[in-house]
């Protein structure tokens, strides 16, 4: 496969020690058990979504669309669940059916009528953050009725128990292990792919201890972490998988190679309409309930997780690893940055100014 | 006679593995037009490459002198200064612009500030248009103008800077009948005002027509010059293609099977330009043959098997039919699983995903193969993908080697082996030896007589036409879409294909 071990791996490892060390010198608390516990929830809500987004940018699109849309259709939940007054996982499951539909539709016109995805998620950006108000009516709409909890509140405020922990973090280790002897099958370079292995099964043990002194592995890390493993397991081993780096790389050699290019990209999409929707009921349950800002800017956040992880926006480069390092990195520093009391002005400009370097960076890195 | 304004001499131009140009030397004269023949790779692209700046002086050995004085061109732009204007056979106007600004691009005409003088700029284009007495109004936008049209505002765009000498390449291949009646009444009326022209075309009525002298370029050496009157039409045939075929195509005898492969009737429309580019082209394919397909550059060589492949045009009449059944399927995809597989001639851009692996490339037509539920059983895939490295003997550390830091060869070994992976019984091979070394070469003839051997039928196409002698059982030739001969491997010669190529009745021409 790709390079086992490349001098990006390790600068995305080191700039993430570095900006942890930081952090850990300038507010102790940073690496504290309850902080640690809120950081994982934040990096599961922008994480999930770079997923969806790395699905997208593979062959070679992009999806501005995501951060009105989660706002949306964690809103068209909220609606029905405190509003209305059904059950919350009707609710949820409405909300979530919405996301994939609108989504595949919409890569029709992208796919089909070959309108830029730019465009058409620009569109998006508009017109779900307007559908949005309505749908609210401009109102603070809570996920639950005060006082109570559902399923939709539950999303975000469950742990799992000590021994739940531990059991899942055996299970990773299992999936991991299975993972390696699949592609050691076709690999040469065992040593530094075992090494990878062995380094992933430790983190997620160290994360679940860490989790444990607090209250245990919050819910949306564990949302998280299965989508992280399905997408892994979509690139790295379904055909659908090296469809998307095959499009991305050469879209007309993928035509002429007989692959269902529309089909697939329009997969593609609709999974990124499912990811958005458990991203924004993620988001309102954190947040408690659906306001008229909710979402916004997520999808640049998204994009800069793919980006500072080595995706390359032209499409048929990135890896789920390089990503989860990049929204990582991006979790840290608004994690820590919120810690030290700096203003939001600074924080943006901050957040812009990483983003940039990145890129820069990684240019260097590839020309010498 | 006329003073020599532009000399070649002794040029001898190589790119690694290929000697494009041998020795050629080549004189231009004031107010003559100098047509330059040859087929295909004959190297005529090259020496005009030179004689426009774009492979720049260094890079070539001998020398070029323009009115006596020797050139040395660094630039394109270097070579306009010098009076020498290249019209290629793919126009280079901006197609959103108007007649008046295309003619000026670059040198637009300016009032203090550097802001553009629109009035002086119109004016002087109307004056050009005019004086050439092209009707075109200097404000239509050129995207609004047929292909001829645009010809001509390429030329009067030339001219407009003064051009001494003008290159032509096959100025005429996109042109209707009417529209190349009118060119050459510029060219001759050029020809009055003391401007040379060096005039480059596959179409010898053409040539015969307007020309002065003829040069005949084979193998990137200058055959013969002679002036137009004291030649003929089959005497510059016979020089385009007069080489020895030797042994390099070990074409091995088989017996054709039964029919696998069954066109009729096809009339196939470019969606883009919305003209008919194929016209009722039948054939039929057998088991273990190797069908050659030839012609000309812009003959639809190329168009026919994409179409064939659903990967290009509109079929307007006809059907296509394998094993007997009818094709329905209109997408590569399908296609595929009917067992038919294209590798394309543009192996960079149709054929591979450069910055992957080659075992990414190899199995990417096949997938389906070795998964279940969607999930690649990888050990599979990398056993089929190692016996294809194998067997087609890819020079490479390994199957993890990135595809694009390749050989040209070895490139086209993997587009060859993604094909064949897909187990098919029809193998469309368009341009598979172009750009590789012989070597090469040889492996691929000897996959070619493998496929055959196991029953696969071939259908080769290529433009050099020993090749296609030496490597099919049986030739036909496009000629503007339509076949313009069919040809058994024993009546195959170069001049009655090269004939047939150009349109010509066998016999009439060829053998008068």
């Amino acid at each position: 496969m790709r390079p086992a071990l490349s001098l990006r791996d390790f600068s995305l490892v080191i700039a993430l020690v570095a900006i942890c060390a930081f952090f850990g010198w300038r507010a102790p608390e940073f690496l504290g058990p309850r902080n640690l516990s809120n950081l994982m929830v934040e990096l599961s809500l922008n994480a999930t979504l770079a997923m969806g987004m790395l699905l997208i940018i593979l062959p070679g699109h992009i999806d501005l669309s995501v951060g009105s849309g989660l706002a949306l259709l964690g809103g068209i939940a909220s609606v029905l669940t405190t509003k209305a007054g059904w059950p919350a996982p009707v609710g949820l499951a409405l909300g979530f059916v919405a996301g994939v539909v609108i989504w595949y539709a919409k890569s029709w016109l992208i796919v089909h009528e070959r309108i830029p995805a730019f465009i058409v998620t620009l569109a998006g950006l508009l017109v779900y953050r307007g559908a949005f108000w309505l749908v609210i009516h401009n109102e603070t709409v809570p996920v639950v009725a005060g006082g109570q909890s559902n399923v939709y509140s539950l999303l975000s405020t469950s742990h799992l128990s000590p021994v739940m922990g531990y059991a899942l973090a055996a299970l990773v280790t299992i999936g991991l292990a299975a993972s390696f002897a699949m592609t050691q099958r076709s690999s040469e370079k065992s040593e530094a792919a075992f090494l990878k292995m062995f380094i992933g099964a430790q983190a997620v043990f160290l994360l679940v201890i860490v989790a444990n002194q607090h209250r245990g592995i919050p819910l949306p890390a564990l949302v998280f972490g299965v989508i992280c493993m399905a997408t892994y397991a979509l690139t790295q081993h379904t055909a659908m998988g090296r469809y998307l780096y095959a499009i991305g790389g050469n879209a007309e050699a993928a035509v002429v190679s007989g692959i269902p290019v529309q089909r697939v990209v329009m997969t593609a999409f609709g999974i990124m309409g499912g990811i958005v929707a458990v991203t924004g009921f993620l988001l309102a349950s954190y947040t408690g309930n659906s306001t008229t800002d909710l979402g916004e800017w997520m999808e640049l956040d998204a994009v800069a997780a793919c980006v500072i992880g080595g995706v390359s926006l032209r499409g048929g480069r990135g890896s789920v690893v390089g990503v989860l390092f990049g929204a990582l990195i991006m979790a840290c520093l608004i994690n820590g940055m919120t810690l030290l009391s700096v203003s939001p002005e600074y924080k943006l400009v901050a957040r812009g100014l990483v983003l940039l370097a990145a890129v820069w960076m990684d240019m260097r890195v590839n020309r010498s | 006679m006329n003073s020599v304004i532009l000399r070649a001499e002794h040029i001898t131009k190589t790119f690694p593995g290929v000697i494009a140009l041998k020795d050629v030397s080549f004189d231009l004269r004031e107010a003559e037009i100098h047509a330059l023949c040859g087929e295909n790779g004959a190297g005529k692209s090259t020496l005009i490459k030179l004689l426009s700046g774009i492979h720049p002086h260094g890079s070539y050995d001998g020398r070029f002198e323009v009115n006596g004085a020797e050139a040395r061109f660094a630039s394109i732009a270097d070579a306009g200064r010098t009076g020498i204007s290249v019209i290629y056979q793919e126009l280079a106007l901006v197609e959103e612009m108007t007649v008046a600004e295309n003619i000026f691009l670059g040198r637009e005409p300016k009032r203090w500030g550097g802001l553009i003088d629109w009035p002086t700029m119109f004016r002087e284009a109307k004056a050009l248009l005019d004086r050439f007495q092209v009707v075109l109004d200097p404000a239509a936008q050129v995207s609004s103008l047929g292909v001829g049209q645009k010809q001509l505002v390429e030329i009067v765009k030339a001219l407009g800077k003064d051009s001494k000498i003008l290159i032509l390449d096959e100025p005429t291949a996109a042109l209707a009948e009417h529209e190349v009646l009118v060119l050459l009444d510029i060219l001759r009326d050029l020809r009055k005002r003391g401007i040379a022209c060096i005039y480059i075309s596959h179409k010898l009525d053409e040539v015969f027509a307007i020309a002065d002298r003829i040069t005949v370029l084979r193998d990137g050496t200058s055959i013969v010059t002679k002036s137009a009157a004291d030649t003929s039409k089959s005497e510059v045939i016979k020089h385009m293609v007069g080489r020895e075929i030797n042994d390099l195509f070990p074409r091995r005898a088989s017996t054709p099977g039964e029919i696998i492969f069954e066109t009729k009737n096809l009339t196939v429309r470019d969606a883009a330009t919305n003209e008919d580019r194929l016209h009722d082209i039948s054939f039929q394919l057998r088991a273990g043959e190797v069908l050659g397909i030839g012609g000309l550059m812009g003959a639809g060589r190329t168009e026919l098997l994409m179409h064939l492949f659903g990967a290009w045009g509109e079929r307007r009449s006809g059907s296509v039919s394998i094993s007997g059944k009818a094709m329905r399927a209109s997408k590569p995809a399908d296609i595929i699983r009917e067992g038919l597989v294209l590798v394309s001639e543009d192996r960079r851009r149709y054929g591979l995903v450069l910055e992957h692996e080659i075992g990414f490339n190899l199995s990417l037509s096949s997938l389906e193969q070795f998964s279940s539920a969607g999930f690649i059983n990888q050990g599979r895939e990398t056993t089929r993908n190692r016996h294809f490295f194998d067997s087609l003997r890819i020079k490479a550390t390994s199957l993890q080697a990135t595809a694009g830091k390749l050989s040209g060869g070895n490139q086209q070994k993997i587009v060859l082996g993604k094909a064949l992976m897909t187990e098919p019984k029809v193998v469309l091979l368009d341009e598979p030896t172009r750009g590789i070394d012989v070597g090469a070469k040889i492996e691929i003839y000897e996959i070619i007589n493998r496929l055959t051997a196991e029953g696969k039928a071939v259908i080769l196409v290529s433009s050099e036409l020993p090749e296609l002698i030496g490597m099919s059982d049986r030739i036909l030739m496009l000629h503007e879409g339509r076949i313009g001969g069919e040809f058994s491997r024993a009546e195959a010669t170069q001049e009655k294909l090269m004939a047939a190529a150009m349109g010509h009745v066998i016999g009439a021409t060829v053998e008068q």
